[in-house]
């Protein structure tokens, strides 16, 4: 790491505490445990961590209403840990305002990868025109896409939709968000459509359209942007 | 009650005056007669309209008008007339006479009246047992006899009625059945008890507790009392109706009784059932629980006290992180048997790209596809299809899994896709042993895992699958293939979405 990023884990349970203490440790993060929701609230506003870590069944404030309170106030990103693992959690969770998702229980590797990628698109704030992932770079501006310097051609819409992912790379996307952000409020429902564009973009950005690593799909509930 | 009795005395009243009058008319209209020599005639009128009155009248007004006749003819026409005097002989023989035929005539009369009465009231409530006896054959379960019943004694009694049933272990239930909303009150209930008891009525009417507007009846049981039924009679059941009454309820009780074995011997069937699942569910999953578990110990134990060398840990560690997946796995199947079963899977059906599916499995099972050759063949211009993602993840999962259980390593497992009359084809074939011909049957079935097979699992991975295809409204079969191996095949409707108009043209 290059330079010291500060962690907060909310989670009631101490085993899975221990876990990722260690586990987040030897990655090289500072960790900070909380071990229900008041406390963690205030060790949030007190530490300004760079990213949390959040339990969503804590036994004195659902998980869900910290979410909310927490997203008030802090931008840096969120991701639940939990063993809730029903679509429509996990959908709440993410228009809470969470930037990830992950059901215990989990791979270590899968957790710090998604923790590195919420990290990088937290601190990606600036303003700068172009954005690379890859060997692919997105020009907001000129609204060019470049796959290892040959310029892709993409229609409207699949430059919207790739634009939207990679505005918001390590995030989970809903398919509702997309639909809504993409094509409009009408179109909340037309996963179809979705599904079509994304395949149409998988086959022009990913090296193996049938293996994506760009795109990926979070089976269910939407999509992720990131390498 | 009362209002009914004056009623009757109201009517007998009038039957009494009716026949007089009609008698005393009789009479003024028969005077020219008088005297002449066909005084006679005029009783053998009296005599028929006497008859006539015995048709419709009963013995009281009957024996009042022969009597009445008797006199009128006497004073009217027998000679001398206006007095009760009789001067000849043979009229004297012939009022006599006239007396007691017009006694019998109408006392005999009124009794074939009420002799064919009664044997038409018999007939009737025959043919309503006959009837009644019908109905509850033809009602299967508690509540549809109970409906008949209620039924039966509304049209034969005039009277609501209301079944309180015992449980099943001879407690009766507060509410009884049917007639929703109506709750018997304590005291009521407390009678009810007392009745089913000691096999008794009680309530109004009876000596026992008369204070209650209700009375209750004992249901007779030949083994078992179903319960008592409570009813609100205007007047007590006497001689014949209470007979029929009691008939009635015995025929009502006894198909309740029938039912009432009947769901009880379900039951105990219901009950074996679920302990013999309990007990095969307790060994195999103490079992299953216990290897991963003394895996995890062992390698543990084994990394903290000892100096191995690095790649025996590892080893260990990777030991330990197989026992924790098949935990993991294990407590996956349970939890999605138990959704099945307590019926909480519904399909949330949404537009899917097949290859997400097969891309999601083959990802998550990646490291159990290794010893594998995995063929995946999607057919070209496969279609987006509406499915439940999650419950066919599972469903591919499972079958995946159960191939890489028993196929031979490095062997080839094939997972083809394709679209045709609306319909998803799934299949999926490996080149295991295939299935025992006599055990492929059970294949889909809780807890089924083919004899000697020695790769554990709780036997619920393709009962979850099935579940799970069924949900979506598909099917699934699984067949022994003739060159080796098992292939199973999945079926499941769904409609192709409506994407023509959304082609747009390049950007640039």
């Amino acid at each position: 790491m290059n330079e010291e990023e500060t962690i907060l884990v909310i989670d009631d349970e101490k085993q899975i505490r221990r876990l990722l203490e260690l586990t987040l440790s030897a990655s090289g993060y500072k960790v900070i445990l909380s071990v229900n929701g008041k406390e963690g609230l205030i060790d949030a506003a007190t530490n300004h961590p760079s990213l949390i870590l959040l339990d969503l069944g804590l036994p004195d404030i659902d998980g869900q209403e910290i979410l909310k309170k927490v997203r008030e106030w802090y931008q840096k990103p969120v991701i639940i840990l939990s063993v809730r693992d029903s679509e429509e959690e996990i959908i709440k969770a993410l228009d809470n305002g969470a930037n990830d998702y992950l059901t215990k229980p989990f791979r270590s590797g899968e957790l710090l990868a998604r923790i590195r990628a919420a990290l990088r698109s937290g601190n990606d704030v600036s303003d700068s025109s172009e954005m690379t992932f890859g060997s692919i770079t997105i020009d907001r501006v000129s609204h060019i896409v470049r796959k290892n310097n040959e310029i892709l051609k993409l229609t409207a819409t699949e430059f919207s939709l790739l634009l939207l992912l990679a505005k918001n790379s390590g995030r989970v996307l809903t398919h509702q968000y997309i639909l809504k952000e993409v094509w409009g409020y009408g179109y909340i429902e037309q996963t179809q459509y979705l599904r079509v564009f994304v395949a149409q973009l998988r086959k022009k950005i990913e090296d193996n359209p049938s293996k994506p690593l760009l795109l990926i799909t979070e089976s269910g509930i939407g999509y992720r942007f990131g390498e | 009650m009362s209002l009914n009795l004056k009623h009757i005395k109201k009517k007998k009243a009038t039957n009494y005056f009716l026949s007089s009058l009609i008698i005393i008319s009789a009479v003024l209209l028969l005077r020219p007669l008088a005297a002449t020599e066909n005084y006679h005639v005029v009783s053998f009128i009296l005599l028929f309209i006497v008859s006539i009155l015995a048709t419709f009248m009963g013995t009281g007004p009957v024996l009042m008008a022969s009597t009445l006749s008797a006199i009128l003819w006497n004073y009217f026409f027998i000679p001398p007339n206006f007095t009760f005097h009789i001067d000849k002989t043979e009229d004297i023989l012939i009022f006599g006479l006239f007396f007691i035929i017009a006694l019998v005539n109408g006392v005999l009369t009124t009794q074939v009246r009420n002799q064919e009465k009664l044997v038409r009231d018999r007939e009737q409530r025959t043919n309503a047992l006959f009837q009644l006896t019908k109905e509850l054959s033809k009602a299967s379960g508690i509540e549809e006899v109970l409906k008949v019943a209620v039924g039966e004694i509304r049209s034969h009694f005039q009277t609501d009625s209301f079944f309180i049933l015992q449980d099943g272990e001879n407690v009766l239930n507060n509410t009884g059945r049917l007639q929703r909303g109506k709750k018997l009150t304590p005291s009521e209930y407390n009678v009810a008890e007392w009745v089913f008891k000691n096999m008794e009525k009680a309530g109004a009417f009876t000596k026992n507790q008369p204070a209650v507007d209700t009375t209750f009846y004992p249901l007779p049981g030949a083994k078992v009392s179903p319960g008592v039924v409570a009813v609100k009679l205007k007047e007590q059941f006497k001689g014949d109706q209470l007979s029929y009454w009691d008939t009635f309820l015995a025929q009502i009780s006894n198909a309740l009784e029938r039912e009432f074995l009947g769901e009880m011997a379900q039951r105990v069937r219901f009950l074996d059932e679920s302990d013999r699942l309990y007990k095969t569910l307790f060994n195999s999953i103490s079992h299953e629980l216990r290897i991963p578990v003394a895996t995890i110990m062992g390698a543990s134990d084994s990394i903290l006290n000892s100096t191995n060398p690095v790649n025996t840990q590892s080893a260990l560690c990777n030991e330990i992180f197989t026992a924790s997946l098949r935990l993991n796995r294990l407590i996956e199947n349970l939890l999605n048997i138990s959704r099945l079963e307590s019926g909480h899977i519904s399909a949330r059906l949404d537009w899917y790209d097949i290859n997400d599916l097969i891309n999601k499995v083959a990802d998550d099972l990646i490291d159990e596809l290794k010893p594998f050759t995995l063929v995946i063949d999607v057919q070209e211009e496969m279609p987006l299809v509406k499915i439940d993602f999650g419950l066919m993840e599972q469903v591919l999962y499972n079958l995946l899994i159960n191939s890489t259980q028993y196929a031979p390593p490095t062997s080839k497992i094939m997972l083809s896709l394709g679209y045709a009359n609306e319909t998803m084809i799934i299949k999926v074939a490996d080149k295991g042993p295939g299935f025992p011909e006599k055990e492929i049957r059970h294949a889909f079935k809780k807890f089924f895992r083919v004899d000697g097979n020695k790769t554990g699992g709780l036997g619920l991975g393709l009962s979850i699958a099935k579940g799970f295809v069924e949900a979506h409204g598909g099917t699934i079969s699984v067949e022994n293939l003739k060159q080796g191996g098992t292939l199973f095949s999945i079926l499941i409707p769904t409609e192709i979405p409506d994407i023509k108009n959304i082609q747009e043209p390049d950007y640039e």
